[in-house]
């Protein structure tokens, strides 16, 4: 890594939590609801935003503004997978095709996931953010795309929004009893 | 955790507009008028001067932290309970009022990720060495192809009597909270690449573009 943006891991695992492939790339896909939220804060005011279940209700100034801190099984907010290979559009509300939670077929368990703390080291501040995904469906998952879903709040109504989507570079195939973990990295460069 | 090995950059020259753009995108454009309007000076560059404080309020945010967030203050306070708030990022400044939004400055210090305020920044009036600040004005988000942005402005105007000499740095200066105090923050700076001069009676108009692309 060597300058600001945003970075993406992706570790797949098998069911002994050997490495069997891994990507790392710099994002681009910081979505326009990223920025949308933004201005809204920054203005104190409020804009359009469509929400991850394609209603748009708006951004506006609120506390719980881009949270994407998520508990385990929650499939609607934090770092979200899917099997979707559509490229990344900056009007993206939610993923293309995303994979819920559960054990049943096509499904992957979402383990909880926090925002770490920020750290300084030379002329970067970064904090990364990491969920893992166990895949208990009795057979493999193609994940083909990873996103952040994230709290939003618009002048009536909460809601939540894709801020940032991926597509990969190569299908990341999940055996069975299997794993992946996706982890993102913001990072400012002075 | 955090590690202060930081290393502090070199003055950087203004960027030619075709150098290659990574997502997302911050730039900005500096602008002097005499008194009757007439460009005097002008300057357009990339910034890449996100500073960390930055980066710890947006995670205060993207964690729901209720607590215990570390920032430091442009008073060079190190607030060490911060959290989520309605206002972070706040810049919204009115008229006459220097404690958030966009400020500039004489220090030609170069940016540091440490960094918490301007060096030396222009106090708001009409004595010597003062500027009177104007409402800052936000254009709304717009999309163009497959790029967002926005662009938040502001001029400061030169009643002082004399020529202000010497803007060199320009910032923003965005809220946080931190127990139970609205708090303010320098969330990023820029050394320009050449002094700027303003006349009295002339103005300098700071317009950062916030971009991002897919």
């Amino acid at each position: 890594m060597k300058s600001g943006g945003l970075w993406y891991s992706v570790t797949v695992r098998d069911r002994h939590g050997k490495v069997i492939s891994r990507e790392r790339r710099r994002a681009r896909s910081m979505l326009g609801n990223w920025y949308r939220i933004l201005y809204a804060q920054m203005s104190f005011t409020t804009c359009s935003l469509v929400g991850t279940n394609g209603i748009d209700r708006g951004a506006s100034w609120e506390q719980e503004n881009w949270k994407f801190k998520a508990a385990a099984d929650e499939d609607y907010i934090g770092i979200v997978i899917g099997t979707g290979t559509t490229p990344v559009t900056i009007n993206d509300y939610k993923l293309d095709t995303q994979i819920m939670n559960g054990t049943g077929t096509g499904r992957i368990r979402h383990l909880a996931s926090a925002p770490g703390s920020p750290s300084v080291a030379g002329s970067n501040c970064e904090f990364l953010t990491s969920r893992v995904f166990l895949n208990n469906s009795d057979s493999s998952i193609m994940v083909r795309e990873s996103g952040i879903y994230c709290r939003c709040k618009g002048p009536t109504y909460y809601s939540y929004a894709c801020i940032v989507r991926d597509v990969f570079g190569s299908p990341q195939d999940v055996p069975d009893g299997g794993s992946i973990t996706i982890d993102y990295t913001l990072r400012v460069t002075a | 955790m955090m590690q202060e090995d930081e290393m502090k950059q070199q003055p950087r020259k203004a960027r030619n507009k075709s150098d290659h753009v990574l997502s997302p995108e911050l730039s900005y454009k500096v602008e002097v008028t005499d008194k009757d309007g007439l460009v005097i000076q002008r300057e357009e560059g990339v910034s890449r001067s996100y500073v960390r404080q930055w980066n710890e309020i947006f995670q205060l945010q993207a964690g729901n932290v209720a607590s215990g967030g570390v920032v430091k203050d442009t008073s060079g306070v190190t607030q060490t309970n911060a959290y989520r708030t309605s206002v972070c990022f706040k810049c919204d400044a009115g008229i006459g009022y220097t404690l958030v939004g966009l400020r500039v400055g004489k220090s030609s210090t170069p940016v540091s990720i440490s960094d918490y305020a301007l060096g030396a920044p222009i106090d708001e009036g009409t004595g010597i060495d003062q500027l009177e600040h104007q409402l800052t004005y936000f254009s709304g988000p717009s999309v163009v192809g497959s790029t967002l942005s926005f662009t938040i402005q502001r001029s400061m105007v030169n009643h002082s009597g004399a020529t202000i000499s010497g803007i060199m740095e320009i910032g923003n200066y965005i809220f946080f909270t931190a127990s139970m105090m609205s708090r303010v923050a320098l969330g990023f700076r820029d050394v320009l690449a050449s002094a700027f001069d303003i006349p009295d009676g002339g103005a300098i108009t700071i317009t950062y573009t916030l971009k991002v692309t897919a």
